[in-house]
């Protein structure tokens, strides 16, 4: 063969594969070799001392770390199912249903998913003000409450909310996979159940919901992983940044953002972003094999 | 009646998705005072040349859009590039080293972004680019998810036949991606296109990492400045928060097709 | 370390190329912005060569960017504020420049500064900052609301006990809340009764006391208010605590000299005169916060940082520009500063009273307390315990200890 020829994928690749070494691979391989050492941050990593697992043990048996894990898992869950429960019917109407209109529809759908964390979860802060939010205020209209709802400081509401708010910026972006899907479907399918008397119930249960199967776990992969490193939403929600009081809806990314920048431990902090990765590819890995499977059913 | 009650209930869904955008631009012209008294104000008032006022006299507000439009700008530009360059690679070529190159670019779609954050300023820093634009553009050009997206692309709509068919006629490598490839690829370079820049314009994590003047700042961080514990200016936010995003729904509105049609590679390739 | 070794000729070079037009950076959080726009025309005065570029961050984004940059060791302004509850944190490694060695020599200056908030600063001979503001305060009170219920001001200062009957007395007549949160009532009472030396979570030597006595009877008479529903259950700084405060729903409030400022000009702009200020509680002593200017070890501009720094904190007129800006009301933290007529001027806002002279014999008698680089995450581990107690009903003791296990981890990293 040519040397130009042999030559040519390497010069094509260089450019990004500079970029990508230097800012996509290199720091979390620094990371790694940064959760072996702990060091005292306002004296710079000149004083960094070699500890082994000394991080991962560490955080491993930090009851926060725990917690944060709970609540990461508790808001994938609460946020990601809902999505898929909307989504799916949603997508089989507008696909069968919505006729020309459905581009719009699916538009106004979508449009959460493009804006910026920062601008809804602010907005989001106003509309869930206790004493004078449109939210409380519209709840208070509607049914007597004893006490307005701190949906922003009670430790027990501000997770719903977060899930609301992940919700809402996502379940376009589900809604909009599906239909894709279903449009690969041929039509000729639901036609046929048609004839054979299959409501609209019928051909959605019957027909598009085994022919999404890959879709689905595909999509709910997604979910899964884009919740796991949920960040911004809780952030700018709660007071500080904290996820609210002890930490009630703090995400694993922000309690790890919390042990570099605010506690000052770099080392442990790069351990727990290790462990993170660890069960995100591991829950996808999982995910992936179900999908094989279910492929080969 | 099913139909109407259908209709009903998406009507319904619709509003709802829009209400949270509609009260960002109703409060966007009221102040702070009138945002939170009963009952809430549901049509736009004349606040808006007071809330801009506090933004650019807080901040150098308008160079913080010039900078969320030029760090975008470069970072879509140079995004395209590079992944098309590199998914072409990946598409067309054999090389040594191919399949273990691609792997590591999968795989680090998975990491989370949080990984990086301190170990990437040090790098930053090890550069001497903290503060400087480049730190946020030329990372986010070299976006594996856009390498990923333009191979398969590739793989799927341009012909390997027609390739070869134009190197036997003496066509050049880059001759081959340029003018051969790269025509075809509209759709998957208009779809990347949107999805880089809408991901750069709304990043908030890496600048809040390495920039360090005012100036400097994107939208999304200069906004957060003014989240203060003490005396937040909600309507000056509210309308930082419009500006932030009209841009974004301008670009939706004439460019959703081409935007959803990106999302319909990422779901195509998991299927086949 | 070669990768230091990269940074250092990497900057070095940066250094050589750019030396001559470089301003002098200062690193803020807001609204101590505003401090550096009233220094800026004396500075361009003195130094038209030398601008001066501030930058401004969230308050929480702000400590957060100065560890990141003193961990890297770079990326450091030349002058950096530095709020009191981080002082510990950042005083404990060697990246700020010690202030009491040449050519500073801090030392000197420590009789211009109110005792207390300079002696936090200063550990075992070292110097990391000087103090610019100070928060001495005491108990706000709407004093309509407390004289329609028909309670004179000592039974809010008298004792704890006094202030919660005065609270019951209170809300049965008027309806309005005593306080907004009982974590008011702790933050003071565990500062109670504290001498020079001692400290709030941690004691000169590292102990930790978050389950001493003290706390238990802060958790307790947190508690009691809780159970009596003396509280609005508002979590003080939030929007809703604004709008209680602005209605009356909330008729006490403790804080810093800095809040009636804050209560003027925009929290509750249309309660004027129905305000006053009242001792603590049982004469106990409490600041609510307190910045500080300091200079990183990485500066490479340490002589122009340390004319602004005494520029900033040493300065009568610019002190007393601060605590007289509408958006800053801070409270200077330099003595010859309070020595000006304006703190013998009766404050209208607060009907009259000669509030300021209170708070500068407050502040005198402050007593000098050690921080510790934890004190950030104590203050956090404790709130979070005391919410335990009284949302879900924990047990005290089992809280505290709970603290107590969480800090004791904490203490073993660096």
């Amino acid at each position: 063969m040519n040397r130009a020829r042999e030559r040519a994928p390497y010069l094509f690749l260089a450019p990004f594969l500079l970029l990508f070494l230097a800012f996509g691979a290199f720091p979390p391989l620094f990371a790694a070799a940064m959760s072996l050492f702990v060091w005292d941050p306002a004296s710079g990593y000149a004083s960094a001392r070699f500890v082994g697992l000394d991080n991962y043990a560490f955080a491993l048996t930090d009851p926060w770390f725990w917690q944060s894990c709970g609540n990461t898992l508790w808001l994938a869950l609460a946020a990601g199912v809902p999505q898929h429960l909307v989504a799916l019917p949603l997508a089989f109407w507008l696909h069968r249903h919505a006729g020309r209109a459905r581009h719009w529809l699916l538009g106004a759908y979508f449009l959460p998913f493009i804006t910026a964390s920062v601008a809804v979860s602010l907005t989001f802060a106003t509309l869930f003000s206790t004493e004078y939010g449109v939210v409380n205020q519209a709840l208070r209209a509607l049914v007597r409450l004893p006490l307005a709802p701190d949906w922003l400081h009670d430790p027990a509401l501000i997770k719903p909310l977060v899930a609301l708010v992940v919700f809402w910026r996502f379940v376009g972006w589900n809604v909009l996979l599906y239909v894709t899907a279903l449009q690969s479907i041929p039509p000729t399918l639901f036609e046929a159940a048609a004839l054979d008397g299959a409501g609209s119930w019928r051909q959605f249960r019957h027909v598009a919901l085994p022919l999404l199967r890959p879709t689905i776990l595909f999509a709910a992969t997604l979910s899964l992983i884009g919740g796991l490193q949920l960040f911004e939403e809780p952030y700018i929600l709660t007071q500080d940044g904290r996820g609210g009081s002890g930490g009630a809806a703090a995400t694993t990314a922000i309690y790890l953002y919390r042990t570099a920048f605010d506690f000052g431990d770099f080392g442990t902090a790069a351990a727990m972003s290790w462990l993170l990765f660890l069960a995100i590819a591991g829950l996808s890995w999982g995910a992936h094999r179900l999908f094989r499977r279910g492929d080969a059913a | 009646m099913r139909r109407v009650l259908a209709w009903g209930v998406m009507l319904g869904g619709v509003a709802l998705m829009l209400l949270p955008f509609w009260f960002m631009l109703v409060f966007a012209t009221h102040d702070r005072a009138a945002i939170f008294q009963l009952p809430p104000p549901l049509w736009f008032g004349d606040g808006l040349r007071d809330n801009l006022a506090i933004l650019t006299q807080r901040l150098p507000f308008w160079r913080n859009v010039g900078m969320s439009l030029y760090v975008a700008g470069m970072t879509t530009a140079l995004a395209l590039l590079l992944c098309s360059m590199a998914g072409y690679a990946f598409a067309v070529h054999r090389f040594r080293g191919q399949r273990i190159l691609f792997a590591l670019v999968v795989a680090s779609m998975m990491l989370p972004p949080y990984l990086a954050m301190v170990p990437g300023y040090l790098v930053m820093d090890a550069l001497g680019w903290v503060d400087a634009p480049r730190a946020l553009w030329l990372p986010g050009a070299a976006s594996a998810f856009g390498v990923y997206l333009m191979r398969h692309y590739i793989t799927h709509a341009v012909p390997r036949s027609l390739i070869e068919a134009a190197r036997i006629d003496g066509c050049g490598e880059w001759r081959l991606f340029w003018s051969i490839a790269l025509p075809q690829c509209r759709p998957a370079l208009s779809a990347l296109g949107l999805i880089v820049f809408v991901g750069s314009w709304n990043n908030f994590i890496a600048p809040l990492v390495v920039m360090r003047s005012m100036e400097r700042y994107p939208l999304p961080l200069a906004l957060r400045t003014l989240q203060a514990q003490l005396d937040t200016q909600w309507g000056a936010l509210m309308a930082g928060s419009a500006i932030a995003t009209v841009p974004l729904l301008l670009l939706f509105v004439f460019a959703s097709r081409r935007l959803m049609a990106g999302a319909v590679v990422v779901a195509g390739d998991e299927e086949g | 370390m070669s990768f230091r070794t990269v940074i250092v000729l990497v900057l070095a070079g940066a250094a050589l190329c750019a030396r001559a037009a470089e301003p002098l950076t200062v690193a803020v959080y807001p609204n101590l912005d505003e401090a550096i726009r009233l220094v800026t025309p004396l500075w361009k005065q003195r130094h038209p060569d030398v601008p001066l570029r501030f930058i401004a961050r969230n308050y929480v984004d702000h400590h957060n960017a100065m560890t990141t940059a003193l961990a890297a060791g770079s990326g450091l302004p030349d002058v950096m504020a530095v709020e009191v509850s981080y002082l510990g944190r950042f005083a404990a490694g060697g990246g700020l420049t010690d202030l009491a060695a040449a050519p500073y020599q801090a030392g000197r200056l420590r009789d211009r500064f109110v005792r207390y908030a300079f002696a936090q600063a200063e550990n075992s001979g070292r110097i990391v900052a000087i103090p610019t503001d100070i928060g001495p305060g005491g108990m706000f009170y709407r004093h309509d609301l407390f004289s329609r219920a028909g309670i004179p001001e000592a039974d809010l200062a008298i004792s704890w006990e006094s202030y919660l009957g005065a609270g019951r007395k209170l809300k049965a007549t008027t309806g309005a809340f005593l306080l907004a949160h009982p974590r008011e009532i702790k933050d003071i009472v565990v500062r109670a009764g504290l001498k020079d030396g001692d400290g709030l979570y941690f004691s000169a030597t590292g102990q930790i006391l978050v389950d001493t006595p003290r706390f238990v009877r802060a958790f307790t008479l947190a508690r009691a208010a809780r159970v009596a529903g003396l509280d609005a259950r508002l979590t003080p700084y939030s929007t809703e605590w604004n709008a209680a405060l602005r209605t009356g729903r909330v008729a006490s409030q403790p804080g810093g000299a800095w809040l009636a400022g804050h209560l003027e000009d925009w929290l509750a702009p249309g309660t004027s005169g129905r305000w006053r200020v009242a001792p603590l509680p049982g004469g106990s002593g409490a600041a609510w916060g307190g910045s500080f200017y300091a200079i990183p070890a990485a500066s490479r501009n340490k002589a122009l940082a340390w004319e602004l720094i005494q520029l900033l904190t040493l300065e009568r007129s610019l002190q007393l520009a601060a605590f007289k800006a509408p958006r800053l009301n801070a409270f200077p933290a330099l003595r010859a500063a309070q020595d000006d007529p304006f703190f013998a001027q009766p404050v209208a806002f607060l009907g009259g009273q000669r509030a300021r002279l209170y708070w500068r014999d407050a502040a005198a008698s402050m007593p000098a307390l050690v921080v510790n680089r934890l004190d950030p995450l104590a203050e956090e581990v404790v709130n979070a315990e005391l919410d335990h107690v009284l949302d879900e009903g924990k047990d005290i003791a089992v809280a505290l200890a709970d603290a107590r296990r969480l800090l004791e981890r904490r203490m073993r990293r660096p």
